[in-house]
């Protein structure tokens, strides 16, 4: 059953933060970083909405999505025919809606952590209605099922963001944004150039149309043009070895964007690879090209173990977490190539885990960038006492990452290396045999997952255990204001993994449906 | 036979209730905080008496072993269509294995909570303390009573969690704690906040390697129940079946790091700079049996594959090597230790050994009961006895102000309580005759390698036995024999005397001597043979077990169990007698003095140290894989990431900067030159085009 969208929530939740990014502007400049109450108000008024769509999903066991679709643009008739746009589709379903759920409360709580981050900057009237296009972008993005939509939307997330680190951002900050520009806008032009190929062949922009359009497509075709789009996204997800803007970007934006950036921004990436591979291209996924999924085990496994070694290697908090990033969208990626439905949830799970336990370290790393005023782990020590309650958001975080039980990245793990070890054993239906090398890649995978624990751990011990450094010395626990978001998100992450259905259930439904659609397709 | 799921009701109750009374007391004892430390301290301790209480409401199940396994599940997680399996559930496993380890758990626990009340008197942070032995509580009795895997990991890992948080519990690591709660001596010195982590991540080792057996168990037989799979381990199709030996072995993995057996074990003796409660509680009495615990839960499940599948008897073979030779190792570095509470952790992983050993033996012999026995009567003599022995440490520790040896000596006088506590609770260690628990549970276990066919195993178990003798002897020797250390007489003439424990610290290390003592008697009235008639009832009417031993042929044991327990009682009086009294002469009677022995004899000097660094293992695990791993991250961000790949981004940067640069030269501004462009432009389209249509 699909629920048509009469109510224009998931117009709504995109319109409303846009709308009222000209109102933070234009009260920017009277109410100062009080104007992020404004965008505080809009983004809860999208995370309402959108936890009311992820509410039913989660409660109607018959529901698939909540859909609504309007008319754009008229057809272009062009020399060699016309070109239909097609239609303007939001979806929010088991793949989206938990996505762009999590996308939205970060948005909502990293403004009011930002009201406090930012009180001494300049125009945040300029900041928070920036702020609220770039949330408005990415909640479109994931939203829309129209490529040429999502082509938009991805550029709208890009821009506002590009300006955010560039003008509010820390060291060199133009040099850094310029960078992260040109290595994600390149990605996006491979994106569109991929989007534009296939829109010609398939004759459709909606995602849910291409497979249908495909059929009787030469697969070689196919794989070059999913491979096209993989690398745009590829840039966006940080995959080794398209990674390198990540750190700088991460690094050196206002703490409160490299909160939304790593957890919600890059995750997206991986969910459109979902989205546009699984759904559009099954024949890809599944019949003549095991191998390509192969592939990208193994580019997600040396991402994660990349990542890992990096991390271990950083003084710099903000670059330790950016890198952990890295290694996480490897775990992301490796869930999404696993070809298996408890494979693909727990990719699904892992953005989920990974956008509370990162941002959750991110805006520590705030707060203790606020108090201290370093960003070196080597100049802080001895933190525990004097800030229990960043320590424990801070131990929640990591654990969350490691995959600790208890809170929701166990589950996301424990689903991505069921599901692809399961189809390393038993193979996916008829489609893809067992396989010794995927075994091998599962279990480096699983070992790979102590680096995790090393940097985690150890970062926690450098922070807080031991003696107090100079910088510490008179260390007070960080404001309320910053100190709620993540202790809501730590919570968040809690009760999301001692019952982890509440995501699950909608996504396992909807990603076995996608699954069983690709047996039938060969 | 099938088992199904008994409607169990009310019966089951208490094993659901013991494990959520913890969990609530932890997440209550920062709201008690608020409002009163006495209110926060005695609430903790009531809700782990309350944990206690419901364990011991499950034994009288155990005198109705017709009844189990008693089991019940909810529903947790639904996983869709994955074709294995399709829910996760959350239940409670009742049967006579976690009824003994729950009440263990639950009654020591309850023990120490009650002696934590002195032990921990004063510090600052008991809000943190107390949430996280309660945690731990009611985690450890979540892994005892679960009945699935993914339920178990959660256990396992919450302990985990605590045992990290409560190693480290001290943060300062400052230096003038050092003879407080560091462990080792330079240049093996650490504080406790690196043994906690050090703690942490060696058992997350173990764990990957539980998870990897997990996930390939559940791709094979699709089911994570423990009762499932014990059902349908004899339908699995022969062909799949050898997949169930590197199953298994990868499963134990997780035991490896959790019980600290080798290669996995030198995280446990680092573990002692938490809290002596801690060392006794978490890393003696509970914890570190979880492994034990896991191999004595699959057991039957492996015991029945290897009915059908004799390779799997390779995985027992693993099991039971790993045990004898840590036990061997473990124990060899006890006797170099200088550090009362680390003799008593390398006594631990020596003691695992032997349980891992009888479990292991168990599975190669037809008559599995004995060795299993041996293993399960093994971890309650050892939980009972060893927490004593920290405990006793504790009050030793907290006396003289320092945890080394040698700032001990010469104070059984001022402390005959704890003296006592100790020699009773030692003497169980070593193993002496007749009314000490240890001694029957030890002897079981010899008797089992016997009863397997495995003399190497038993002269290398008996060895261990000497050894255990030899360093329980010179611990109690060097804590309270002898003249006062020189440190002791600094205290006095700084007016600290050395007095007995308080009575919140004496009493339940006291009870537990006594408790030692009385299933010594127990022990002699055939405690054991209860156990073992016990464990027959419940495990031969198991599914598959029709197939074993016990319900097909008479036993075809390799000798009689009369003559293995003669050899097995002559065989372990002889090593006691041989152990202990090397110890007595150089300990007490100090003919001739240890130091001047040592230092004597350059043979004897090497091997003390060899074993004082404890064989270079802990030390080769820093060169080999702690350092290098480091050192190559920082490598790797030198040389790949920043010279190799961020490097040639900016490369292609530059040259399109460059070229630009280069271009733009051409385009001058001067009207010549353009002419002269589009002329030679023209020119060149033209040709270009004739070639094209003409040619």
């Amino acid at each position: 059953m699909i629920l048509e969208d009469n109510g224009f929530i998931l117009m709504q939740s995109i319109v409303v933060p846009a709308a009222f990014s000209v109102v933070a502007l234009a009260l920017g400049k009277r109410l100062r970083a009080k104007t992020g109450w404004i965008a505080f108000i809009a983004l809860l008024y999208s995370s309402i909405l959108l936890g009311y769509s992820q509410w039913l999903l989660f409660s109607v066991p018959e529901l698939e999505a909540i859909q609504a679709s309007y008319t754009w643009l008229p057809d272009i008739s062009l020399p060699f025919g016309s070109l239909s746009l097609g239609n303007f589709t939001l979806r929010a379903d088991g793949l989206s809606a938990p996505i762009v759920l999590i996308i939205a409360i970060l948005c909502t709580l990293i403004s009011i952590y930002s009201i406090k981050y930012m009180e001494h900057e300049h125009a945040l009237g300029q900041y928070f209605s920036l702020y609220l296009l770039y949330a408005s972008g990415m909640i479109g993005t994931v939203l829309v099922t129209n490529l040429a939509a999502f082509f938009l939307f991805f550029e709208l997330m890009l821009i506002p963001s590009w300006a955010l680190i560039g003008v509010w951002g820390t060291g060199l900050r133009e040099k850094i944004a310029f960078k992260y520009f040109m290595f994600t806008e390149a990605g996006a032009l491979s994106l569109l150039a991929g989007i534009v190929a296939t829109s010609f062949i398939a004759k459709t922009f909606d995602i849910f149309e291409i497979s249908q359009g495909m059929t009787g497509v030469a697969i070689g075709v196919q794989v070059a043009l999913v491979v096209v789009m993989l690398l745009g996204l590829f840039v966006k997800m940080a995959i080794f070895p398209l990674h390198t803007w990540l750190p700088d970007a991460h690094a050196e934006a206002p703490t409160p964007i490299s909160a939304l950036l790593s957890p919600a921004m890059i995750g997206i990436g991986g969910y459109a690879v979902i989205r546009i591979v699984y759904t559009g291209f099954p024949e890809v996924v599944a019949a003549q090209t095991p191998q390509f999924m192969l592939i990208l085990s193994f580019l997600a496994l040396i991402t994660m173990t990349y990542g890992g070694y990096m991390a271990l290697a950083q003084d710099d908090i903000k670059r330790l977490l950016a890198f952990s990033s890295i290694s996480q969208m490897g775990y992301m990626l490796f869930g999404i190539a696993s070809v298996s439905t408890i494979g693909v949830v727990g990719a699904v799970l892992l953005y989920v885990s990974h956008g509370l336990s990162k941002a959750v370290l991110f805006m520590v790393s705030g707060v203790l960038i606020h108090d201290f005023k370093t960003r070196s782990v080597r100049e802080l020590g001895g933190l525990g006492p004097k800030m229990p309650y960043t320590a424990v958001a801070t131990l929640i975080g990591f654990l969350g990452l490691m995959g600790f039980p208890y809170i929701i990245g166990f589950w996301a793990e424990l689903y991505v290396f069921t599901g692809s070890m399961y189809t390393a054993l038993q193979g996916f239906s008829h489609l893809i045999e067992p396989n010794a090398i995927r075994v091998l890649i599962t279990a480096l995978a699983i070992v790979a997952s102590v680096l995790t624990a090393s940097y985690g751990l150890w970062t926690v011990r450098r922070v807080f255990y031991g003696q107090p450094t100079e910088r510490t010395r008179d260390a007070k626990e960080g404001s309320m204001i910053m100190l709620v978001p993540i202790m809501v998100l730590a919570a968040l992450a809690l009760i999301l993994g001692i019952y982890p259905s509440l995501v699950a259930t909608g996504t396992t439904r909807f990603i076995s449906e996608l699954l069983s659609k690709l047996v039938l397709v060969v | 036979m099938q088992l199904a799921i008994t409607p169990t009701g009310i019966e089951t109750l208490p094993a659901w209730l013991a494990w959520l009374f913890p969990m609530i007391g932890a997440l209550l004892t920062p709201i008690f905080a608020k409002i009163n430390p006495k209110v926060r301290n005695y609430g903790a301790i009531l809700f782990s008496f309350l944990a206690a209480l419901m364990t011991m409401m499950l034994i009288p199940l155990l005198f109705a072993v017709e009844e189990l396994p008693k089991w019940e599940i909810l529903h947790w997680i639904e996983l869709g269509e994955f074709p294995v399996l399709s829910e996760i559930n959350f239940g409670v496993l009742v049967d006579p294995l976690s009824i003994i380890m729950a009440n263990v758990v639950a009654v020591i626990s309850f023990l120490i909570m009650v002696y934590s009340l002195g032990y921990m008197k004063g510090d600052k942070s008991l809000t943190r303390y107390w949430f996280f032995m309660n945690f731990f509580i009611g985690n450890m009795l979540l892994l005892v009573l679960s009945e699935n895997f993914i339920q178990f990991l959660f256990g396992w890992e919450g302990v985990g969690l605590c045992s990290y948080g409560l190693i480290g519990f001290w943060y300062k690591d400052a230096k003038e704690d050092y003879n407080k709660c560091w462990v080792g001596e330079p240049p093996e010195a650490y504080p406790p906040s690196h043994c906690g982590m050090k703690a942490f991540i060696t058992t997350r080792i173990g764990d990957i390697s539980l998870l990897l057996g997990i996930l390939i168990i559940v791709a094979f037989t699709g089911t994570l129940s423990f009762m499932e799979l014990m059902e349908g381990v004899e339908h699995l199709p022969h062909e799949f079946m050898w997949v169930l030996v590197p199953a298994a072995i990868l499963l134990f993995g997780g035991p490896i790091g959790k019980s600290a057996q080798l290669p996995l074990m030198e995280w446990l003796p680092d573990a002692m700079a938490g809290p002596t409660t801690v060392s006794a509680l978490i890393h003696a009495a509970t914890m570190v049996k979880a492994g034990v615990y896991l191999v004595g839960r699959v057991f039957p499940i492996m015991y029945v594959a290897s009915m059908f599948y004799p390779e799997m008897g390779s995985f027992f073979y693993v099991i039971a090597w790993i045990g004898v030779i840590t036990a061997f190792v473990a124990g060899t570095q006890a006797v170099a230790s200088n550090e009362i509470k680390k003799v008593l952790a390398y006594s631990t992983v020596s003691q695992l050994g032997y349980m891992m050993l009888a479990l292991g033996v168990a599975g190669t012999t037809l008559e599995f009961i004995v060795g299993y026995t041996a293993g399960v009567f093994h971890v309650m003599s050892h939980a009972i006895f060893k927490a004593a022995l920290f405990l006793a440490a504790g009050a030793v520790i907290h006396a003289v102000e320092s945890r080394f040896l040698h700032h001990m000596g010469g104070i059984r006088k001022e402390m005959p309580i704890t003296f006592w506590s100790m020699v009773i609770t030692a003497f169980s260690l070593m193993g002496v005759p007749i009314i000490f628990s240890g001694f029957w549970s030890k002897d079981l276990i010899l008797e089992s390698t016997l009863l397997a066919g495995q003399p190497i195993m038993f002269t290398l178990a008996a060895i261990t036995a000497a050894i255990t003798a030899f360093y329980s002897v010179r611990m109690l020797s060097l804590t309270f024999m002898g003249k006062k250390s020189k440190h002791i007489h600094e205290l006095e003439h700084e007016g600290h005397h050395i007095h007995e424990s308080p009575k919140v610290m004496w009493v339940p290390y006291s009870l537990l001597a006594a408790a030692t003592l009385i299933f010594g008697v127990l022990g002699f009235g055939g405690f054991g043979g209860w156990l073992e008639h016990t464990f027959e009832d419940y495990l031969s009417k198991l599914p598959g077990m029709e197939h074993s031993a016990m319900t097909l042929a008479p036993a075809e044991a390799t000798m009689s169990h009369e003559l293995a327990v003669l050899i097995t009682i002559g065989a372990s009086l002889t090593v006691l007698a041989i152990g202990a009294f090397t110890a007595y002469r150089i300990y007490i009677k100090r003919s001739p003095d240890p130091v001047k022995l040592v230092n004597s004899r350059p043979t004897l000097k090497s091997l003390w140290t060899f074993l004082y660094r404890r064989w270079y293992a802990n030390a080769f695990s820093y060169k080999v894989f702690v350092y290098p791993t480091i050192s190559f991250s920082k490598w790797a961000l030198k040389y790949i990431e920043l010279g190799g790949i961020d490097r040639f981004n900016y490369v292609v940067a530059d040259a399109a900067k460059g070229f630009s640069s280069r271009f733009r030269r051409t385009h001058t501004g001067i009207l010549n030159y353009n002419i002269l462009g589009i002329i030679v432009g023209f020119i060149l389209l033209m040709t270009i085009m004739y070639v094209v249509l003409v040619g």
